[in-house]
């Protein structure tokens, strides 16, 4: 019983690990979102071929060109492009 | 084959009922001579003969028979005038041109009303019916909306302080900029949405009108 009171939640943590990011980093509908956001800014992308989410949109995303920008909103409502 | 069935029944009639038959055969009937030639035929005929029995009753008729063939010469001259009066049928074309065209011109006609009617009448969108659909299209994403209402609104305070007073801008600048804008959304929305992007593109210079017009802006 032991056993199965430990396991499981490990189970559960290890599958939520490994999981979260993986999903987000194949989301096409983010990943598209977030090119458009990029082409709109008119910072130096061409596509955003994968986002980490850090916080609630708060996305760190690599650009097909190698960059790499953090996207977020900003307390006043702006979509912001920071080059990292 | 069936022309050496006839053969052979022909060549064992004739001597029989001609008396030449040989005292020990008995005398038969026609019609078992003519079964027993053809069942002689039939066992001697590879299997895919009676494909071409079937057929070949009609070629035989024709060519040697004179009683069968007549029925069987017959039957294509009935049969031709229906097939001169084939010519008959393409009246009934001309016929039934008159229920298919109707068919036919109707949803021409409604092809083509319903595309120019809309293009015609559809009114131009003004700042708020295009603000309604940006919000609602499923075309693009969260982030690119805000950031498209980011830049929408930089430009509406360009203009606010173009009318204000301020003059860091011209009318040329500000046309320039939401020309630039207007290309940036129709690019994005020009495969997302093809619907919104013509409604938007469409909309082009009234939209502009509303912009350029200090007081038509004001009531924005």
């Amino acid at each position: 019983m032991t056993h199965r009171r430990t396991a499981k939640p490990c189970l559960i943590w290890l599958a939520a690990l490994l999981a979260a990011p993986c999903a987000l980093a194949d989301d096409p509908g983010l990943l598209k979102d977030l090119s458009a956001v990029m082409a709109l800014l008119g910072a130096p992308c061409g596509k955003v071929v994968e986002a980490t989410r850090q916080r609630e949109n708060d996305h760190l995303v690599t650009c097909q060109d190698g960059h790499r920008y953090r996207i977020f909103i900003n307390e006043q409502g702006r979509v912001i492009a920071q080059p990292r | 084959m069936n022309a050496l069935a006839v053969a052979l029944t022909v060549v064992l009639t004739v001597p029989q009922m001609s008396g030449c038959a040989t005292p020990d055969h008995k005398p038969r009937h026609l019609p078992d001579l003519v079964d027993a030639a053809i069942a002689s035929t039939a066992s001697t005929a590879p299997r895919d003969e009676p494909s071409s029995l079937v057929v070949k009753p009609a070629d035989l008729g024709r060519s040697t028979d004179p009683v069968i063939s007549t029925p069987a010469a017959e039957s294509p001259i009935p049969k031709a005038p229906p097939t001169v009066a084939l010519p008959p049928v393409p009246p009934s074309p001309s016929p039934t041109l008159p229920h298919s065209p109707p068919s036919l011109a109707r949803p021409a006609t409604k092809a083509v009303a319903p595309l120019a009617v809309p293009a015609r009448s559809a009114p131009p969108l003004d700042l708020k019916s295009l603000e309604a659909r940006l919000k609602a299209t499923p075309g693009i994403g969260l982030f690119t909306k805000l950031a498209l209402k980011n830049q929408i609104d930089d430009l509406l305070a360009q203009f606010r302080a173009h009318y204000s007073g301020q003059r860091t801008s011209t009318l040329a600048e500000l046309r320039q900029a939401y020309d630039r804008l207007l290309l940036k959304v129709l690019a994005l929305l020009q495969d997302s949405d093809p619907p919104l992007a013509r409604a938007i593109a469409s909309s082009r210079e009234s939209i502009w009108d509303i912009l350029s017009n200090p007081a038509r802006f004001a009531a924005v």
